[in-house]
C-alpha cells in the first residue's frame, strides 16, 4: 500500500455509532459542575463591601460639592442681575422725586 | 360645584399650594437672540446654593438671608446684535400673565437717554409680598426675572448697587 491509498484509508468518512450521542450525553451529564472558587475568608468580603461603600458616599459628597458650587454661583448671578435692574429702576424713581421735590 | 374640585379649591383659598413661577415663552424671541442666559433656581437648589455662601462674606451673608425665604428665582436674558432685532410686541406676551389683580406693577421707568426701561411688579399675597418681575429692556438687551416668596426688595436693590464679588461663569446658549 503507498502513502496516498494509507492516507485516503485513515482519513475515510466514518459513521458514528448508534449510541454515540447518548454517550455523549451520559458523559456531560456525568462531569462535575466547576464553580468559580469562593472567598474562603469572610473579612474580605467586608474590606470590599466597606470600601465599596466608602468609594460611592465620597463620589456622593464630591458630586453635592459640585452641585452645590454650580447654585452658589447661580445664586450670585441671579442676585446680582435682579438686584442691578431693581436698583436701576429704584435710583430713577429717587432722582424724578427728588426732582419734584426741588 | 363638582365634588372633585373642592379640595383643590380648599388648598388654594387657604395658601397652601405652592407659589408658582410665571410662565412665559421664549421660544420666539430666542430664535433672534444672538446670546442669551438663564438662571433658572427652584426651592431646593436655591436652599442648597445658599448653604454654600459664605457666612463671612458680608454680601453673601446677606445674600443668604435674602434667599431664605424665597422659593425660586428665574432669569432669563436676551442680547441681540443690532437694536430693533425685537419690538413691544414681543415683550407684551410677557407682561400677559402679570394682567391679574394679584399682580401690582409698582414701578415703570424708562429713559429716553439710553432707550432703557425697567418695570417692577409684585404679587400681594396673605403674607405682603410674595412674587417679583422685573421686565427690564433695552435696546439690545431684554431680561425677564421673576423670584418666587417672600422678597426683601430694598435689601435685593441694596446687593444691586454694590456688586463687588467676581462675575461668576454661567452657561450661555446659542
Amino acid at each position: 500500500m503507498n502513502l496516498e491509498d494509507e492516507l485516503r484509508s485513515a482519513l475515510r468518512r466514518q459513521e458514528a455509532s448508534p449510541d454515540f450521542t447518548e454517550r455523549v450525553l451520559a458523559r456531560v451529564a456525568a462531569a462535575p459542575v466547576r464553580r468559580a472558587p469562593r472567598v474562603s475568608q469572610p473579612w474580605i468580603r467586608w474590606v470590599a463591601a466597606v470600601a465599596a461603600a466608602l468609594l460611592l458616599a465620597a463620589g456622593g459628597l464630591e458630586y453635592r460639592d459640585y452641585r452645590g458650587e454650580r447654585a452658589k454661583d447661580q445664586v450670585l448671578l441671579a442676585v446680582r442681575i435682579a438686584g442691578s435692574k431693581l436698583n436701576k429702576a429704584q435710583r430713577k424713581v429717587h432722582m424724578l422725586a427728588h426732582r419734584s421735590n426741588s | 360645584m363638582k365634588p372633585a374640585r373642592l379640595p383643590i379649591t380648599l388648598l388654594l383659598l387657604a395658601g397652601i399650594l405652592p407659589a408658582q413661577q410665571v410662565k412665559w415663552n421664549f421660544d420666539k424671541l430666542a430664535a433672534r437672540a444672538s446670546d442669551s442666559t438663564e438662571v433658572s433656581l427652584d426651592g431646593a437648589l436655591l436652599q442648597l446654593g445658599a448653604k454654600f455662601l459664605s457666612d463671612d462674606d458680608k454680601d453673601q451673608a446677606k445674600i443668604k438671608k435674602l434667599v431664605g425665604g424665597l422659593k425660586g428665582i428665574y432669569i432669563k436674558t436676551f442680547e441681540f446684535k443690532k437694536p430693533g432685532e425685537y419690538s413691544a410686541s414681543d415683550v407684551e406676551p410677557f407682561r400677559a400673565p402679570l394682567h391679574n389683580p394679584e399682580w401690582q406693577r409698582i414701578v415703570g421707568t424708562h429713559s429716553n437717554e439710553d432707550g432703557e426701561s425697567v418695570e417692577v411688579y409684585i404679587k400681594n399675597d396673605s403674607k405682603g409680598i410674595g412674587g417679583l418681575v422685573i421686565i427690564s429692556t433695552a435696546p439690545k438687551e431684554l431680561t425677564l426675572v421673576n423670584i418666587v416668596g417672600a422678597v426683601d426688595l430694598d435689601s435685593l436693590s441694596e446687593l444691586g448697587k454694590h456688586f463687588d464679588f467676581p462675575q461668576v461663569e454661567v452657561e450661555k446658549k446659542k
